[in-house]
C-alpha cells in the first residue's frame, strides 16, 4: 500500500490519534470519524483506514450503525479499485443481524447487491457495462440519494479507468476510450489533454510509462558477497 | 464440614505420583526456578496426563489446595492448566467455559492490578501458551455460542445472564492492558533505535523491566494480530504489528509456536489484501524454518500443532502461487505439489479451479468469529435471529476471497496463449479464445492489473502495511491500437551456485589431503617419536622443505608452496 493510502496527507492530527491508538474503540468517538468521512465526500478526499475504523466501531456496537455512512464508505471504496478496499469494508460488515429494530427502513440491504456489482465491474475492467448499470433506471435511488452527495464520484471512476488504460495501452482507439470513460468528442479530447495523452486521428497515444512499454529481458544471476564467504575465508589460511 | 470431608476423601484418591508432582511444581514456582518449572510444565504435566488423566479431568484445584498451602497464585496457574486440559482432551461444558473465563480474569487481574509487579517468573513458553489459550478459548466460545439450536434451556438462561463473558471488548481489553502495563511498544521502539540498556529500563518502568511482563506484553501484540484476523480486520491486524520485527532473531522466535503462528496470520492477512508476493514470502520463510527444525523437535509436545499449521500454510502457498505465479524455492514447491498437487493444477487453470480454491481456503483459513453473538438476552430478537441468521463468518470471508479469485479467472488461459507470441493481433487472439475483441481487451486490462502488486521489500523496517507497486509476472505486454506486443523476461543460466559448490568441494578435498601426513616423508616420520612430543610438531615443516629442495616438487600447503617455487 502506498504511503498515502496508509496515511493520507489530508488526515487531521486528531483523526490520526484516533486511528492509531486505543481510542478507536471508544464509541463516543464515532462522531468525529463520521464527520471526517463526510468531509471526504465533500472534498474528494479518501482515507480508507479511518473509514475502516468507523466500520470497526459499528461491528462492535451495532446500535451505532448508520446506513448512510456505510453506503458512502462503500462508494468511496469502489473507486479505489483495483485495491482491496471494497472487500475490506465488506469483511467488517454483515455481523449485524436483521433482528435489530431500526427507526427508518435500512436502505443498505437493497443497495448492497448493486454496489457489489458496480465494484465487480470496475475490478474486472468492464467499464462500458459499469456505466450502463450506473446510469440505469434501477440505480436511480443510489444516484439520487447517495452518489450525488459524493462530490466527483464519476471523476474518480474515470481515474480508475485512466489507470487501467495507462498501464495497458500505448495507443488506443478513440471510440473505445470514449466508451470506457463515458465521454464524447470534446469532453473526451479535453480529458485526454488533461492526462497528457495526444489525439492522433482516430486514436489516442498514451506516452510511454513503466507499465505500457515492454522489453524482453534476461535476468542474470547475481552473486552476493555472503555466498562467497567460505571461499574467501579459505583463501586466508596460511 | 461435609465439604471438607469430601475434599479429604478426594485428595486421598489422588495418586501419589501426582501429589509429589504438584508439591514439587509448586516449590519450583515459589523458588522462581525456571529450569525446574519448564521441566515440570513441558514434560511432567504431560507425562502424568498420559498416565492418569487421558480421559478425565485433573483433580479440582480445591482438592489439591492443601498440598500447596492454599497458595492462591499457584491455584490460579493450576486451574489454567486444568482447563486447558479440559479443552484439548475432553469436551468443555458451559460451566467449564464460564469458569475458565473467570480464572483467566483472575490471573490477569492479579498481574495487572496488584500493588507493583507480581513476584512471579514463568518460562516464555508458558507465557505464550497463556495468551494463546486465552484467545483459543475465546474463539471456541464464540463458535459454540453461535450455534443456538444445540442449547438447552439452562444454557440459554445462563447465556442470557452473562453477556460480558468472553465478549470481544473484554478480550481486547486484556490484551491492550498487558501491552500498556508492560510498556512493550516503548521498549521495542527504544531497542530498535539502539538506546542503551539503562535508558530502556528507565523508559519502561518497574513492570517493563521484568521479563514476565515484557514477554506477556509482546505476546499480547501477536494475540491482537490473531484476534483482529479472526474478526476479519486485516489492516488493523497488520497495523498492531508495526513495531514487531519479523526475523529469526526477534523475541518471537524464542517460542516456536509463536514464531509459526505469527507468520501464519501475517501471511493470511497479506493474502486477503491481495498482496500475494508478500504472503508467499512469509509462508516460504517459515516453512523453510519448520523443515530445518523438524530434525530437532520431533519430541516436543507442540510438534503436531506446528505441523498442522505448516500443512495449512502449504495450502495457502498453493493458493497464492496459483494467483501470482513466480519462481519459488524448489524444495517448498515440491512439497506443495506432493500435498496439494491436484488442487494446484486445477487452480492454475482458471475458472474451473474455483472449487479447488474453495476447498483449500476452507481447510487453511483461520476459525473466523462473529463480533456479535446471537441475542440470547432478548427472546423476541432471538426468534428473529433464528428466522434469518446472519451469514456464517467463515462463509462470508470465503465468499469475499472467491470474488477476488473470480475476478482474475481469465488470466491463466490468456497467459498461456501470450507465451507463444511476441506480437499478435487482438482480433486473432479473441478468435482463439472464442470471445469478441472488446471482451478480450477488457480481460487484458485485468491481466495487467493482476500482474502488479503492492509489495513490501524484504529488508525494509517499519509497518507491515507499507509497500510499493511492483511487477510480479515474467510475462508483460502492451496494446498498441489492436496489436498486442508481448515480452518475456527469462532467467539466464545460473552457474554461480555450481561453481561455488564445486570450489568449496575442491577446498574441502584440498584440506583433507593437507591434513594427511605427506606420503614421501612417511619413512622419515618414523624417527621423530624418539625425540619426544615437543619437537614432533616442527618436524614435518622442516622435512618438507628438505624434500622439496631435493625433488623439486611442490609441497602440500599454500604459503609454503609459493615460497618453494620461488626458491626453485
Amino acid at each position: 500500500m502506498a504511503a498515502t493510502w496508509i496515511h493520507p496527507a489530508s488526515r487531521p492530527t486528531e483523526i490520526d490519534t484516533l486511528v492509531e491508538g486505543v481510542d478507536r474503540y471508544n464509541p463516543a468517538n464515532v462522531q468525529y470519524l463520521e464527520d471526517y468521512m463526510y468531509q471526504q465526500t465533500r472534498e474528494r478526499g479518501y482515507d480508507c483506514l479511518a473509514n475502516l475504523a468507523i466500520l470497526k466501531l459499528y461491528q462492535f456496537n451495532p446500535d451505532l450503525y448508520n446506513s448512510d455512512v456505510v453506503i458512502h464508505i462503500l462508494l468511496k471504496a469502489i473507486t479505489a479499485s483495483p485495491g482491496p478496499d471494497f472487500n475490506l469494508c465488506l469483511a467488517l460488515l454483515g455481523d449485524r443481524g436483521p433482528y435489530l429494530p431500526t427507526e427508518d427502513p435500512d436502505p443498505l440491504p437493497a443497495l448492497l447487491p448493486h454496489l457489489t456489482q458496480l465494484h465487480t465491474l470496475l475490478l474486472t475492467c468492464r467499464f462500458p457495462k459499469f456505466w450502463a448499470l450506473y446510469r440505469s433506471p434501477e440505480l436511480a435511488p443510489l444516484r439520487e440519494n447517495f452518489t450525488i452527495e459524493c462530490v466527483g464520484f464519476e471523476d474518480s471512476v474515470r481515474e480508475v479507468v485512466a489507470r487501467a488504460v495507462r498501464g495497458t495501452f500505448s495507443k488506443i482507439g478513440r471510440d473505445r476510450l470514449g466508451a470506457y470513460l463515458d465521454l464524447k468528442k470534446l469532453d473526451l479530447a479535453e480529458y485526454a489533454h488533461e492526462q497528457g495523452w495526444q489525439m492522433d486521428g482516430h486514436s489516442v497515444v498514451i506516452p510511454p510509462n513503466a507499465d505500457n512499454v515492454v522489453k524482453s529481458s534476461v535476468q542474470n544471476e547475481e552473486i552476493k558477497l555472503p555466498q562467497l564467504a567460505k571461499i574467501l575465508a579459505h583463501a586466508q589460511l596460511p | 464440614m461435609q465439604m471438607q470431608l469430601n475434599q479429604q476423601q478426594q485428595l486421598a484418591s489422588v495418586p501419589d505420583a501426582v501429589k509429589r508432582f504438584i508439591v514439587h511444581f509448586h516449590q519450583s514456582i515459589r523458588d522462581g526456578n525456571l529450569p525446574e518449572i519448564s521441566l515440570a510444565y513441558e514434560s511432567g504435566w504431560n507425562r502424568l496426563t498420559e498416565k492418569f488423566y487421558s480421559k478425565t479431568e485433573w483433580p479440582e484445584a480445591e482438592t489439591i489446595s492443601p498440598l500447596v498451602g492454599d497458595d492462591p497464585i499457584f491455584l490460579i496457574l493450576y486451574r489454567e492448566l486444568y482447563y486447558r486440559h479440559v479443552y484439548s482432551r475432553l469436551s468443555p461444558n458451559i460451566d467449564d467455559r464460564f469458569h475458565s473465563y473467570e480464572n483467566s480474569c483472575e490471573l490477569f487481574n492479579y498481574l495487572l492490578n496488584s500493588d507493583g509487579p507480581a513476584p512471579l517468573d514463568l518460562p516464555d513458553q508458558w507465557l505464550w501458551d497463556i495468551i494463546d489459550e486465552f484467545i483459543y478459548q475465546f474463539q471456541s466460545f464464540c463458535s459454540w455460542k453461535n450455534k443456538v439450536g444445540s442449547k438447552s434451556e439452562d444454557e440459554m438462561a445462563m447465556l442470557a445472564e452473562a453477556t460480558q463473558i468472553w465478549s470481544c471488548y473484554s478480550v481486547l481489553n486484556v490484551l491492550y492492558s498487558l501491552i500498556q502495563k508492560s510498556q512493550i511498544l516503548e521498549y521495542l521502539k527504544a531497542t530498535q533505535a539502539g538506546e542503551s540498556t539503562e535508558a530502556v529500563a528507565e523508559l519502561v518502568g518497574e513492570y517493563g523491566t521484568r521479563s514476565l511482563y515484557r514477554m506477556l506484553g509482546y505476546f499480547s501484540i501477536i494475540g491482537l494480530l490473531r484476534v483482529h484476523t479472526l474478526l476479519g480486520d486485516y489492516t488493523l491486524a497488520l497495523k498492531v504489528m508495526d513495531n514487531v520485527e519479523l526475523s529469526q532473531k526477534a523475541p518471537l522466535a524464542r517460542v516456536t509456536a509463536c514464531h509459526v503462528a505469527t507468520y501464519y496470520y501475517v501471511g493470511f492477512c497479506y493474502l486477503m489484501l491481495r498482496r500475494y508476493p508478500d504472503a508467499i514470502r512469509m509462508f516460504v520463510t517459515i516453512l523453510n524454518f519448520i523443515n530445518r527444525m523438524r530434525q530437532y523437535h520431533t519430541r516436543s509436545y507442540q510438534y503436531d500443532q506446528v505441523n498442522k499449521t505448516g500443512d495449512r500454510m502449504y495450502a495457502l502457498l498453493a493458493i497464492c502461487s496459483a494467483l501470482s505465479p513466480s519462481r519459488l524455492d524448489d524444495n517448498i514447491m515440491n512439497t506443495v505439489k506432493e500435498k496439494y498437487g491436484d488442487q494446484y493444477t486445477k487452480m492454475t487453470q482458471g475458472s474451473e479451479g474455483l472449487q479447488a480454491f474453495e476447498e483449500l481456503f476452507t481447510f487453511a483459513c483461520p476459525k473466523f468469529i462473529a463480533a456479535n453473538p446471537p441475542p440470547y438476552e432478548n427472546e423476541v430478537q432471538l426468534a428473529a435471529w433464528l428466522e434469518e441468521p446472519p451469514a456464517d463468518p467463515a462463509q462470508k470471508h470465503l465468499a469475499l476471497f472467491l470474488s477476488d479469485v473470480h475476478a482474475q479467472d481469465a488470466v491463466p488461459t490468456l497467459r498461456s496463449f501470450l507465451k507463444l507470441y511476441t506480437s499478435l493481433d487482438a482480433g486473432k487472439l479473441a478468435n482463439f479464445l472464442d470471445v469478441d475483441e472488446e471482451e478480450l481487451v477488457q480481460q487484458m486490462m485485468v491481466m495487467k492489473q493482476s500482474s502488479r502488486s503492492v509489495t513490501r521489500p524484504a529488508t525494509s523496517a517499519g509497518s507491515l502495511l507499507q509497500g510499493e507497486v511492483v511487477s510480479t509476472s515474467d510475462l508483460d505486454f502492451a496494446i498498441e491500437e489492436n496489436t498486442v506486443h508481448i515480452a518475456e523476461s527469462t532467467v539466464g543460466r545460473r552457474y554461480g551456485g555450481w561453481f561455488i559448490r564445486n570450489i568449496e568441494h575442491a577446498q574441502r578435498v584440498f584440506d583433507s589431503m593437507r591434513s594427511q601426513p605427506l606420503p614421501i616423508t612417511k619413512t622419515a616420520a618414523v624417527t621423530p617419536p624418539v625425540n619426544g612430543q615437543v619437537e614432533k610438531s616442527d618436524a614435518p615443516a622442516a622435512q618438507s622443505r628438505q624434500t622439496s629442495g631435493r625433488t623439486g616438487r611442490a609441497v602440500w600447503g599454500g604459503a609454503n608452496a609459493r615460497r618453494v617455487e620461488i626458491e626453485a
